[in-house]
C-alpha cells in the first residue's frame, strides 16, 4: 500500500509541472484552505505543518462515511493552534452513533526555509474521552509555487496501520483511564507503534488544489459499524476550492469506499473590515483666533458643549470651571474605544470652553450604575499642539495623567432624571451538545424593565415570553452526586414551556466606599434557578493592571415554573478573584472559594483580547469533587467568545454578541448564572490606563 | 411548543420597542449585520464623493457663501464639495455632508478621517520648501491603523520634480499653473501625486493625490482660491 501510495505521488508530481523551491504565499489574516477535515492545519484527516494567520477563529464542518464533525478553532499564538470539536462518530448507543467532545492542540515548531521543511508536532483529543486520540511529528515543504509534500510520524489513531516499533522505544500504547471523560490524558502520549503518513497537495489553479493523502487511521469503530463504512485503503483524494480566504469547500474520496465533504469558514478579529471605522470626523481644533469671543456664562458653556457632544453620542452630565481647569462628568454609551471617546470630548471642550481654561479633567460615569469611574486629564495646549502630528498621541500620551474618579455617584437633576426605561426584544436561549438534539434552542420575546429610585438604586426585570423552540424537550435528567445547583435546568425550561416566566428581578445597590474600592449588591430573583442576595466588592486601580474581587451570596432554588416560588433549598457562595491584565492581550483570573454546590476549589480563566474588543478565551474550574461525583465531563470547563458589534459595522457602539461554549453542564464548580454586566471589575477596568493606553492611537480619530 | 405559529415570532420582531435610543440603535446595529450577510450587500467604505454633474460655471461657485473645495474621483464621474472647518496653525481642515473630514497643509493632504482606511498622519516635507525647488528627494511616512488600533507606517522614497507652466482651466477660470510631480515608492507601494501650482508661487490649485492602499487616489480642487465673498 505505501508503495502504491509512493507511486501514486510520484505520478502526481510527474502530471503537473515542478517548480523547485518557491515558496507558497499566505493570505495575512484569514486562510481557511489550509484546515483539514478536523478544523486543524492539513490537507484532509491528517496534519500538515503549517499554521493559521495568528488570530483567526475557524469554524468547519466536515461529513463522510457517517461521521460528522464540527470543529471551533482558534490560532491562540502565531505558532500554537487549538480547537474543539463536537463528533458524531459510528459505532453507539445513540442510534448507532457516539457524539463526542474533543480538543486538539498543534504547535508549529518551526517555519519553513529555503532548504528546510516546516516542522509541526500536535496532539489530537488529549481532552476527553479519547476516541479520536492521536500524536504526530509533522514535516511540510513547498516545492515551487504549486506543490506541498508533507511526511510524517503518527501514534495512537495515527499509528494503526502500517506501524513499526516507537522511536522512543515505549513499544506498547499506554491505555487511558477515561473516566467519565473530560479530563486531560498525557500518559499515553507518543507511546505505542508508530506509523508514517504522507500527503501532497497540487494548487491546480488560484482556487482549486488537489490533495491526496496517505493515512495508518485504521477507523476501527466506523467500520466496525453498519452506520460506518469500509476502509478499502490507505488512501484518500480529494478537491480543496477556496471560494476566498475565509471559505473553503472540500470534496474527498475517503479510503476508496466513502464520499467526504467539509465546510471551513474564518474570521480574523485582527482584520476589521473597516479598517479605522467610519463614524464621522471628529471636530477639528479650530486656532484661537476662530472661536467664539463672546463672553459666557457656565450654564451657557455647558449647553452649548451638552449640544456639541451629544452629536458625537456623548452624554455630557456635569461641568465646572475653575483655576484653569474645566472638569466635566460624561456618560459615555456609544464609544467602544475610549481613548477616541476621551479625544472626541477634549476637542469640543477646546471649542466651548474660555481660553483661560488649561486642563480637561474628564470624569466617567457608568451609565448602569451612576459611579464615578476614571478620571482623565488632558492638557489644552498639548492636545491642539499635536493633533494632526506625525506622533501627535505619543507626545501627548506623556502628559496625560489618570486615576480612579475620587467622586462617588453622579446626581442626576430631579427635572432631568430618566428613572424609568424598558426594551422589548426578541431572545434566544441556547443549550448545546445533547445527543439526541445537539443544538436545542428557545426563541421568544423579552421585556427589560428598570426603575432607578436613586442615583446607586434601581429595581431591574426581565420577563421573558417562549414562543418556540426545543429547550423544553430535553429528555437527560440531572446529574446525582452533588446537590443540583445547575445540572437541572432542564426541568426549569420543561415547566416554563411557553409560559411567561420571571428570569431575573433585582434591586440592585451600588457602593463606593473609596476610589479604588467598588460594590454592588443585588437582592431578590437573581437569575432563573436562584434568588437570594449576592455581594460583590472589587479593589482596583486603574493604573495598575491588576484587581482583586470578592463574591458571596446566599440563596435559594427558585421554583422550576418561573414564577416567584421558592424551594426549600439553600446555597451560599464566596469566591475571592485576582484578576491580571498581561502586557500583551492576555487577561487572566483566579476565583477561589466556596462554589454554589458547596465544593471548595478554584477557576482560572484566561482569553485573548484583541485590541479592537474581540475576546476568545477558556476557562476550568476544579474542587474537591472527585470527577467520578461530577459525572460525564469531569469537571466545569468552557470556551468563550466576545465580537464587537462595531468591527462589523465600522460605526460608533458599545453592544457585543458573546457566547459560551461548555460540553457539559454540572453541579460541582457552579456559580450564579449573571451576566458579565453584572461583574464591576470590567466596567472599572474598561476605562484602565492599558486599556486607555493600548487604544491611544485612535486619540485623534 | 413546537406548533406555535411562527407569525407570533414575527409580530414579536416587529413589535420590539425600548424607551431608549441607544438599545433602540444598537439592536437596530445587529438587525443590519445580519441584512447584510443576508443581502450579501456589505459596503466596506463611505465614499469620499457624491454623483453629481462635473461643476464648471461661475456661477455654480458663486452659490457658496464659504471657502469650499472640490474633491472628486480621478475619472471625474463622482465629485463632493466640502467646507472649511477652520485651521490649526497651517494645517487647514474640510468636511463633506456625510461627515469625512480632509485635513491639508499648504494643499498637501495630510490626514483623514471618517473614510474608512484613513490617513491617520503623515511625516513630509514642508509643502513650500518642496514646492519652490524644482528637484528634491525626500521621505514621506504614511500612518494608518491596522484592525486592531495599531499603526500600520508605510515609509516612501520620494523625488519631487517642477516640469514647465501650462494652462488649465478650472470652472470657466484659465490658470496659468507650474505641475509637480512627486512620485513615491515604498516596498508595496508606489504612487504618483500630481500638484498644479499657481504659477511662480507654491499655491496648489489643483492636486491628484494618493490617500492609502485602499482608497488609493482622488483629486481636489481648491475653489476657495476662486471665491469672491
Amino acid at each position: 500500500m505505501f508503495l502504491r501510495y509512493l507511486v501514486l505521488s510520484g505520478l502526481t508530481v510527474v502530471l503537473f509541472s515542478f517548480e523547485l523551491m518557491k515558496p507558497l504565499g499566505a493570505n495575512e489574516f484569514e486562510d481557511t484552505a489550509s484546515l483539514n477535515m478536523y478544523g486543524m492545519p492539513g490537507m484532509i484527516e491528517l496534519p500538515s505543518a503549517t499554521n493559521l494567520p495568528d488570530g483567526q477563529i475557524s469554524i468547519s464542518s466536515s461529513v463522510f462515511g457517517g461521521t460528522i464533525r464540527v470543529n471551533l478553532s482558534f490560532q491562540i499564538l502565531e505558532n500554537l493552534t487549538g480547537a474543539f470539536r463536537y463528533a458524531r462518530i459510528p459505532g453507539g448507543d445513540f442510534n448507532g452513533y457516539t457524539w463526542d467532545r474533543s480538543f486538539d492542540l498543534h504547535y508549529l515548531l518551526n517555519r519553513e526555509k529555503s532548504f528546510l521543511p516546516a516542522i509541526a508536532i500536535g496532539v489530537r483529543d488529549f481532552i476527553g474521552t479519547g476516541i479520536y486520540t492521536g500524536e504526530y511529528l509533522v514535516a511540510s515543504k513547498s516545492l515551487g509555487s504549486k506543490l506541498n509534500v508533507s511526511a510524517g510520524i503518527g501514534w495512537g489513531r495515527l499509528g494503526e496501520e502500517n506501524g513499526f516499533n516507537n522511536v522512543f522505544g515505549s513499544k506498547t500504547r499506554k491505555n487511558i483511564n477515561y473516566g467519565t471523560g473530560g479530563t486531560f490524558n498525557f500518559g499515553h502520549l507518543f507511546t505505542g507503534n508508530n506509523s508514517p503518513f504522507f500527503s501532497v497537495s497540487y494548487k491546480i489553479n488560484k482556487k482549486m488544489k488537489f490533495i491526496s493523502e496517505f493515512s495508518s487511521d485504521s477507523y476501527i469503530r466506523e467500520t466496525s459499524s453498519p452506520k460506518g463504512f469500509t476502509r478499502r485503503n490507505d488512501i484518500s483524494l480529494g478537491i480543496k476550492y477556496e471560494v476566498d480566504p475565509t471559505f473553503t469547500l472540500i470534496a474527498t474520496w475517503m479510503h476508496g469506499d466513502a464520499l467526504g465533504l467539509a465546510v471551513n469558514m474564518g474570521i480574523n478579529p485582527r482584520n476589521s473590515p473597516y479598517y479605522s471605522g467610519t463614524e464621522p470626523a471628529p471636530m477639528p481644533i479650530l486656532q484661537e483666533k476662530y472661536r467664539s469671543k463672546a463672553q459666557k456664562v457656565e450654564r451657557e458653556i455647558l449647553d452649548e458643549s451638552q449640544r456639541l457632544l451629544g452629536l458625537d453620542g456623548i452624554e455630557l452630565k456635569t461641568m465646572t470651571l475653575t483655576g484653569g481647569t474645566a472638569k466635566v462628568g460624561i456618560i459615555n454609551r456609544k464609544y467602544f474605544n475610549i481613548s477616541q471617546m476621551i479625544g472626541r470630548v477634549v476637542r469640543i471642550l477646546s471649542l466651548t470652553t474660555p481660553s483661560d481654561i488649561e486642563e480637561f479633567q474628564i470624569n466617567i460615569i457608568d451609565f448602569k450604575s451612576n459611579l464615578f469611574l476614571s478620571e482623565i486629564v488632558v492638557k489644552r495646549e498639548n492636545f491642539e499642539q499635536n493633533e494632526l502630528k506625525f506622533i501627535g498621541p505619543e507626545k501627548l500620551w506623556e502628559t496625560v495623567s489618570m486615576r480612579n474618579s475620587k467622586d462617588t455617584f453622579f446626581y442626576d437633576a430631579e427635572d432631568s432624571i430618566e428613572r424609568f426605561s424598558f426594551s422589548l426584544y426578541p431572545y434566544i436561549d441556547t443549550s448545546l451538545f445533547d445527543p439526541e438534539d445537539p443544538i436545542r434552542f428557545t426563541v421568544g420575546a423579552e421585556l427589560l424593565t428598570k426603575y432607578k429610585f436613586l442615583a446607586s438604586t434601581s429595581i431591574s426585570g426581565s420577563l421573558r415570553q417562549p414562543i418556540a423552540g426545543t429547550l423544553d424537550d430535553i429528555k437527560r435528567g440531572p446529574k446525582a452526586g452533588l446537590p443540583n445547583v445547575r445540572s437541572d435546568f432542564m426541568h426549569y425550561h420543561r415547566d416554563i414551556s411557553s409560559n411567561l416566566f420571571l428570569n431575573y428581578l433585582t434591586l440592585d445597590q451600588y457602593l463606593k466606599p473609596s476610589s479604588n474600592l467598588y460594590a454592588l449588591v443585588n437582592i431578590g430573583f437573581l437569575e432563573l434557578m436562584h434568588a437570594g442576595v449576592r455581594a460583590e466588592v472589587i479593589w482596583k486601580n486603574n493604573r495598575n493592571p491588576y484587581g482583586f474581587g470578592l463574591d458571596i451570596a446566599q440563596v435559594q432554588k427558585r421554583g422550576t415554573d418561573g414564577g416567584f416560588k421558592l424551594k426549600n433549598e439553600h446555597f451560599n457562595t464566596y469566591l475571592a478573584s485576582l484578576y491580571y491584565d498581561l502586557p500583551n492581550d492576555w487577561i487572566i483570573k483566579i476565583d477561589g472559594g466556596r462554589y454554589l454546590a458547596g465544593d471548595f476549589g478554584s477557576t482560572i480563566s484566561i482569553r485573548r483580547s484583541f485590541n479592537n474588543g474581540w475576546e476568545f478565551g477558556a476557562y476550568a474550574t476544579l474542587t474537591d469533587v472527585p470527577f467520578e461525583t461530577w459525572g460525564e465531563g469531569s469537571f466545569d470547563k468552557g470556551i468563550t467568545i466576545k465580537a464587537p458589534i462595531n468591527w462589523f459595522t465600522g460605526k460608533k457602539s458599545r453592544s457585543y454578541a458573546t457566547a459560551t461554549i461548555k460540553p457539559i453542564t454540572g453541579d460541582g464548580g457552579a456559580k450564579l448564572n449573571l451576566s458579565e454586566q453584572n461583574y464591576l471589575y470590567y466596567r472599572v477596568s474598561e476605562y484602565s490606563n492599558k486599556n486607555i493606553l493600548d487604544n491611544w492611537t485612535r486619540v485623534f480619530r | 411548543m413546537r406548533s406555535l405559529p411562527l407569525t407570533i415570532l414575527f409580530i414579536t420582531f416587529l413589535s420590539a420597542c425600548t424607551s431608549d435610543d441607544v438599545v433602540k440603535s444598537e439592536k437596530e446595529e445587529l438587525l443590519g449585520i445580519f441584512k447584510n450577510i443576508t443581502s450579501k450587500s456589505i459596503s466596506k467604505d463611505k465614499n469620499i464623493t457624491q454623483s453629481f454633474a462635473f461643476p464648471n460655471s461661475k456661477k455654480w461657485l458663486e452659490q457658496f457663501k464659504q471657502p469650499i473645495i472640490l474633491t472628486s474621483s480621478t475619472d471625474k464621474k463622482n465629485q463632493a464639495t466640502l467646507v472649511s472647518l477652520g485651521n490649526n496653525e497651517e494645517r487647514l481642515t474640510w468636511v463633506s455632508s456625510d461627515g469625512i473630514s480632509l485635513s491639508y497643509d499648504d494643499g498637501v493632504l495630510i490626514a483623514t478621517r471618517g473614510y474608512s482606511q484613513d490617513l491617520l498622519s503623515l511625516r513630509y516635507e514642508k509643502p513650500k520648501k518642496i514646492f519652490s525647488l524644482s528637484y528634491l528627494e525626500y521621505n514621506k511616512t504614511h500612518r494608518y491603523l491596522n484592525g486592531e488600533n495599531r499603526y500600520n507606517e508605510i515609509h516612501f522614497e520620494c523625488t519631487g520634480k517642477k516640469m514647465a507652466p501650462r494652462s488649465i482651466e478650472i470652472i470657466e477660470y484659465t490658470l496659468l499653473v507650474d505641475r509637480y510631480v512627486e512620485t513615491c515608492v515604498s516596498a508595496k507601494h508606489k504612487y504618483i501625486n500630481e500638484y498644479d501650482l499657481l504659477s511662480g508661487t507654491t499655491v496648489v490649485m489643483k492636486s491628484k493625490q494618493w490617500i492609502s492602499p485602499i482608497n488609493r487616489y482622488f483629486l481636489t480642487y481648491n475653489l476657495y482660491a476662486l471665491q469672491q465673498f
